[in-house]
């Protein structure tokens, strides 16, 4: 692997501790999958701010690196914590819990990491270009910056992530080169099914395209028309269920502008129809368990957007969360300031539902709730919520999510 | 077996040296939500391996599945000294290698990963044989 000066001179130690070890690392990776060099990125989105996820040996690693003097080289964000930082009380977060995860950012704090702690912060202060270089971890993150945005990053692992932050620089393999961008099992959607996406359409379909693909590259055609929010959803799905780092959307992502291009001139090694039966058959797989009495719901997996807030204020204007029920919408702390100039805020408490900041069902400890079962309209909550919360999980639509707090049951379909 | 066949080589994808015992399944495996690094022990219900303790073994499974947040969980095993002490793969996944480089680089644990042999592990090596494991030329010996 071919190292500039600078790059040996680090690795001589002459940058100091953090960014050699920061660099050794990521010569290892780079030579076990014969990356040429390194590339420089623009930014990095780390995975290990949660104490879930970090735990003590996080801890350790990000004391040593403070204590070396570690400072981020490019813009960084972090993921979401284990913990609402403003209301970690409210949710029965256990104080000895919520003392480490303030540790962790207190580390992130000093080694320059922007505190965003969402996985969708390409809607805060973290806004990639196309064809740009990135060191970006959490899967939902990265298959949206990848294949909506364009820009390039493998799915970096937590810390390898802080590695790329400290050195501003990731091994090129993979992602970062063009011909591994390529396409590689087709899904072809039934004409009669792109005539009507509702709105579970598009997480379902991400979890079936997740499941089948595995790490390769899907491709769909036939979807006509996506928002920002559908295909964050999806690419979280598929990313969950599957290990879906990339995914072109014919006439829909910016590189499959056509069928051809989303395969760069090659023959798909697998092609698939999809059609009404295929996607009720992955929304049955969904749910862990039966319709009925629910005691939690869960929206906003990636962060609501703004928009995704005045839908939710929309729902639930006039109406109240069902007793026993708690219905905790997830986001990060911009969309939830703007939500509250918005009076989208306000109109969501009032009902009774909770705004659940820079944290989520996943990523919180919630063995103090007792829940049983939980609805979501998340392809990634229904892939690990049963683990994660350990309730059985119910993956309805986003209106029957709120409809489903508001009565205290939901239908499966 | 014939003891011709007792030596298999792959690729080394993380260096050091191991000799253990080898636990052995046919089912991809993810740490995160797949252990508890505590004990070492396999928690996920969905896997055959569930129960089953990795600490200190040579584990030998298709390939590496799950969340960017996996070296949270198999560097906190590694700290508490039940990680696996060596890993064998048909393919390695970089979630896998980064967790061994890591462990290297913040915690002075090598621990060996191979893959690719020249015959599929699943059908030459068994739960409890008794391997030894070099990641840096990618060579496997079956000692018993």
């Amino acid at each position: 692997m071919h190292l500039t000066d600078e790059e040996q001179r680090i690795l001589d130690g002459a940058s100091g501790e953090p960014q050699r070890i920061a660099l050794s690392v990521l010569r290892k990776l780079g030579e076990a999958y014969g990356a040429d060099r390194m590339a420089e990125i623009t930014s990095a989105h780390v995975v290990g701010s949660s104490y879930q996820i970090a735990g003590e040996a996080g801890i350790e690693i990000y004391s040593q690196l403070v204590s070396q003097g570690a400072r981020v080289k490019v813009l960084t964000t972090s993921d979401p914590g284990s913990i609402d930082f403003a209301r970690w009380r409210e949710f029965r977060t256990p104080t000895a819990y919520a003392e480490r995860q303030i540790r962790i950012a207190e580390l992130l704090d000093q080694m320059g990491v922007i505190p965003t702690w969402t996985c969708t912060p390409y809607t805060t202060f973290n806004v990639p270009r196309f064809g740009e270089d990135l060191g970006w971890s959490e899967s939902s993150a990265v298959v949206f910056a990848n294949s909506v945005i364009g820009a390039r990053t493998n799915r970096l692992a937590a810390y390898v992530d802080v590695c790329a932050a400290l050195t501003g620089r990731v091994p090129r393999f993979g992602l970062h080169l063009p011909e591994c961008r390529r396409g590689e099992v087709l899904f072809e959607l039934d004409p009669d099914l792109a005539e009507s996406f509702e709105d579970h359409f598009f997480p379902a379909l991400g979890y079936l395209v997740g499941q089948v693909t595995g790490d390769r590259i899907p491709v769909i055609a036939g979807v006509k028309h996506a928002t920002f929010d559908q295909l964050k959803a999806f690419g979280a799905a598929s990313a969950a269920s599957g290990s879906v780092a990339l995914y072109h959307m014919v006439g829909i992502t910016p590189e499959a502008r056509t069928l051809e291009e989303a395969f760069d001139g090659c023959e798909p090694a697998e092609r698939l129809h999809v059609g009404k039966r295929e996607i009720a058959q992955t929304i049955a797989q969904m749910s862990t368990g039966q319709g009925g009495a629910i005691d939690v719901v869960g929206v906003g997996c990636p962060h609501a957007s703004i928009d995704q807030m005045r839908r939710y204020a929309a729902l639930l204007e006039g109406k109240r969360v069902h007793t026993g029920v708690q219905l905790w919408i997830c986001t990060n702390t911009v969309v939830e300031e703007m939500a509250r100039r918005m009076g989208y805020a306000k109109v969501i408490e009032q009902s009774g539902a909770k705004l659940m900041v820079g944290t989520c069902h996943n990523d919180c400890p919630l063995g103090a709730w007792g829940f049983r079962r939980l609805a979501t309209d998340s392809g990634k909550f229904a892939y690990y919520t049963p683990t994660t919360v350990g309730t059985e999980c119910v993956f309805a639509g986003t209106e029957a999510c709120i409809e489903a707090a508001i009565t205290g049951r939901v239908e499966q379909r | 077996m014939s003891e011709l066949c007792k030596v298999f080589r792959g690729k080394g994808c993380a260096p050091g040296e191991f000799e253990g015992e080898a636990v052995v399944s046919n089912q991809p495996f993810g740490f995160w939500q797949g252990i508890d690094p505590q004990t070492g022990v396999v928690i996920d219900r969905r896997h055959d391996l569930f129960g089953t303790s990795l600490r200190n073994k040579v584990f030998v499974f298709p390939f590496g599945r799950g969340s960017t947040g996996t070296p949270g969980v198999f560097l906190e095993a590694v700290r508490n000294k039940c990680a696996p002490a060596a890993i064998v793969n048909v393919k390695s996944e970089p979630m896998i290698v980064m967790c061994a480089l890591l462990a290297e680089a913040f915690f002075k644990v090598q621990i060996p990963i191979v893959d690719g042999l020249n015959a599929n592990p699943r059908d030459v090596l068994r739960t409890g044989d008794r391997l030894r494991v070099n990641g840096t030329t990618g060579e496997i010996e079956i000692l018993g």
